[in-house]
């Protein structure tokens, strides 16, 4: 700004002006950032910070039991983790757990929605009662599924399987990923119907009236009309569905504590580290695999969730 | 079911600690224009009957006396030893008092973790240290520092429905052989009634402690003993570890109770008491409970030695004791809550408090308590088998093998031994359930061990 002044020997006054309103106008947007400074550290401090000591952790050698280390190891922890067959194991069960559990939860959400969406009696009352078992906190869910449903000794599902004079079944222990699953489907199912009953509910009502003056058939307007305009909630319910599912621990924790048939990787990592295996270098390395999974999976949402809105724009 | 009301969820646990903070907050609020010096000490327990009798008794018997005020942290076995070893050997700091078995006392003594409870006891001499009973003072002891005081201590045995054995005509050995014992089970074993409750509920002090009894009577171990004070190569492999738990799973599935694999003691303890169980195997501590004036089966028990296979005797050796962090912030009032819970006054002032009467005081530390002549009439059917059970059980020579670590019978004791068990019961527990054969559990065990080959303890 000064070297056009001192080139023309003179002074500017409108370049004079134009700079001091810029300055200004840096001061006040840095005026309008000072409030907001105290979040924003609070968020590194509380969300960065760890993550960084979680990548230090990750490549040390350091147990508490019995008392060891820490050593810096490098990447041997990620490399041990990598091939171990029981880490493998547990993302097996994460990926059958969370994508059986994300699909028939929206599958039973979208026939649920699909009731919903039509008017009758009582509506509201059913709509707040079909989101209930979302509420429910999932240590409580899990429990009362456990002792309440599976239960062999006291459980309902066994007690109707007894009256009908067949033999009790010790569901949980017997099956436990898929009890585990059924419990997450209860609980999920809702959170998918409120997706798709937004969908539904943005469907614009002209091309069905058209539609059936064209005297299409309701199926025909279902599969043809309905599930094209879902599909991007279908989708958004699936991402997001996905990526909660993925970090279920409080159903696995009091249903069935672990075990090779229901560890997932949020699990294992926790066994492996305060859980008993006290092994904080090793439980850090899978837990830093598990984020960066989980950032591919969340970059794949946003984009679906960039798609939904740019589309809402255009209509 | 006890099990439910201690939940084992991570929420509920922190949801119980910030209670407990927000209870002693306000009745310190309260308490402080009353007393100047009110104290509040943190202790977390097992959630096993003799423990729920404490937390219940202590407002009336000790916080009255003493003007302390004890918040108790009241968590299943496998849920305590993961917040206590947290809380003590990170530095946690949130309890003056944990409660720690066996396995951990000479562990944590070890690692320094813990206050040395001789230097207390010597100037406490209400205590009676010399009262204690050796072995169990020995197993609480590393080095010659006590690191626990005994609340309760046990060996393992057989209890069966002496009634219902006389009434199918069938007779138990006081010092049966395992297959005499299942033969029995087998043949009680009816649609009404399972034959016997064995623990089938991961974790290395539930399952794997009933479990490795068995093991080390068939001759089988976990580790040989390496050389240098290291863990050995894994014997999992071995015939004879795949026979025990061929033998174990086979007998749980003819003549076991049902949810097997969500069975330990306080589920067993429930069945037996409804009388859905004709015999099990399990803690003497439990004899207490099926003996008390409240229970339903009370004088209709038989009680066996722990059976045996190859090796003379088999029965385990635990007590649930006390212990105090070496970073309590009071250790002198957590050391005066010690030392009236393991104190030799505790079992007249709660005998006369509890239902269950002198019969149901927590048994087996102290020998003024087998020398009082209530608890002589009270415990008549079990007190001499329970310090039977005891004398007998091997704590230095527990197998075939020599084996690492610190002495123990149904554990190993070498600290690795937790992760391990409490991972290879896993897999005993699925196979239990049916849910994968006796070798893939073996084979997945084995890997599990030998991770830890070579290194020291």
């Amino acid at each position: 700004m000064t070297t056009n002044a001192e080139a023309n020997g003179t002074v500017d006054p409108g370049a004079e002006r134009a700079a001091a309103i810029k300055a200004f106008q840096r001061r006040d947007k840095w005026r309008r950032r000072l409030p907001l400074l105290p979040a924003l550290l609070f968020i590194i401090v509380v969300t960065q910070v760890p993550f960084l000591f979680n990548i230090w952790f990750s490549l040390l050698d350091w147990k508490i039991v019995p008392p060891r280390g820490p050593d810096f190891v490098g990447l041997e922890n990620f490399i041990e983790g990598y091939s171990n067959q029981f880490f493998l194991n547990a993302v097996t069960i994460s990926v059958v757990m969370t994508t059986s559990a994300v699909l028939l939860s929206l599958l039973v959400g979208t026939g649920l929605a699909l009731l919903l969406d039509r008017q009758f009696f009582g509506r509201g009352i059913a709509r707040t009662l079909l989101i209930t078992p979302f509420l429910i906190m999932p240590v409580v869910a899990g429990l009362v599924w456990k002792n309440n449903m599976f239960s062999s000794n006291f459980g309902v599902l066994n007690a109707l399987l007894e009256a009908i004079g067949l033999d009790s079944v010790a569901f949980v222990e017997r099956w436990p990923m898929w009890s585990i699953v059924v419990v997450l489907v209860w609980q999920w199912s809702p959170f998918m119907m409120l997706i798709v009953l937004a969908g539904l509910a943005g469907q614009p009502t002209d091309i069905l009236e058209a539609a059936r003056v064209d005297r299409a058939s309701s199926r025909g307007i279902f599969t043809q009309i309905t599930l094209p305009l879902l599909r991007p909630y279908l989708e958004l319910g699936i991402v997001l569905g996905a990526i909660y599912l993925l970090q279920v621990f409080d159903q696995i924790e009091v249903m069935t504590g672990g075990g090779p048939g229901s560890t997932n990787v949020p699990y294992f990592v926790y066994q492996r580290s305060i859980g008993g295996g006290w092994d904080f270098g090793q439980a850090s390395a899978y837990a830093i695999i598990v984020v960066i999974a989980s950032i591919i999976i969340a970059t794949f949402a946003l984009r679906v969730l960039s798609s939904l809105f740019q589309r809402d724009e255009a209509v | 079911m006890w099990s439910n009301r201690v939940s084992r969820s991570r929420r509920t646990k922190t949801g119980v600690f910030a209670l407990s903070i927000a209870l002693a907050a306000s009745t310190a609020l309260a308490g402080s224009a009353v007393a100047q010096d009110e104290k509040t000490i943190y202790v977390s327990v097992v959630g096993n009957p003799q423990m729920e009798d404490i937390a219940q008794l202590t407002p009336e018997l000790f916080t009255a006396d003493t003007g302390i005020n004890v918040e108790y942290t009241i968590l299943e076995e496998q849920t305590l030893r993961e917040i206590v070893t947290r809380d003590v050997g990170a530095g946690g700091e949130q309890f003056d008092v944990v409660m720690i078995g066996m396995f951990e006392a000479p562990q944590f003594g070890r690692n320094g973790w813990l206050a040395d409870l001789n230097e207390f006891a010597a100037d406490d001499a209400d205590y009676a240290v010399d009262d204690l009973i050796p072995a169990v003072r020995d197993g609480l002891t590393f080095d010659g520092s006590l690191y626990a005081a005994p609340f309760y201590a046990e060996s393992s045995f057989v209890m069966y429905r002496q009634d219902l054995l006389d009434e199918a005509g069938l007779t138990m050995p006081a010092a049966p052989t395992w297959d005499e014992l299942a033969e029995v089970a087998r043949a009680m074993d009816s649609d009404d009634i399972a034959g016997i409750c064995l623990r089938g509920k991961p974790g290395w002090g539930d399952l794997g402690a009933a479990f490795t009894t068995v093991l080390n009577t068939y001759g089988g171990t976990w580790w040989l003993a390496g050389e240098d004070d290291t863990i050995g190569a894994a014997q999992i492999d071995q015939p004879e570890f795949k026979e025990a738990l061929d033998f174990y799973v086979s007998l749980v599935n003819d003549a076991g109770e049902d949810d097997a694999a969500n069975a330990s003691f306080n589920e067993c303890l429930n069945l037996y008491l409804e009388g859905e169980v004709a015999m099990w195997y399990d803690a003497t501590v439990a004899a207490s409970l099926l003996e008390a004036n409240d229970s339903p089966v009370k004088g209709l028990n038989g009680y066996a030695l722990a059976p045996t296979k190859v090796t003379d005797t088999s029965g385990w050796l635990w007590s649930w004791a006390l212990a105090i962090p070496e970073n309590a912030a009071d250790k002198d009032a957590a050391w005066e809550y010690v030392s009236w819970a393991t104190g030799p006054d505790y079992f007249a002032q709660a005998a006369e408090a509890l239902d269950g009467g002198w019969a149901r005081v927590p048994p087996g530390t102290r020998q003024s308590l087998y020398d009082t002549p209530e608890y002589q009439e009270a415990a008549a059917a079990f007190a001499q088998p329970t310090v039977d059970a005891m004398l007998a059980a091997p704590i230095n020579n527990p197998g075939v093998d020599p084996r690492p670590g610190l002495p123990g019978v149904q554990f190993v004791g070498v600290p690795q031994f937790q992760d391990v068990g409490t991972r290879c019961t896993e897999e005993f527990s699925a196979a239990i359930a049916g849910n994968k054969s006796v070798d893939d559990a073996l084979a997945n065990c084995q890997l599990i061990a030998s991770e830890v080959e070579g290194e020291s303890w």
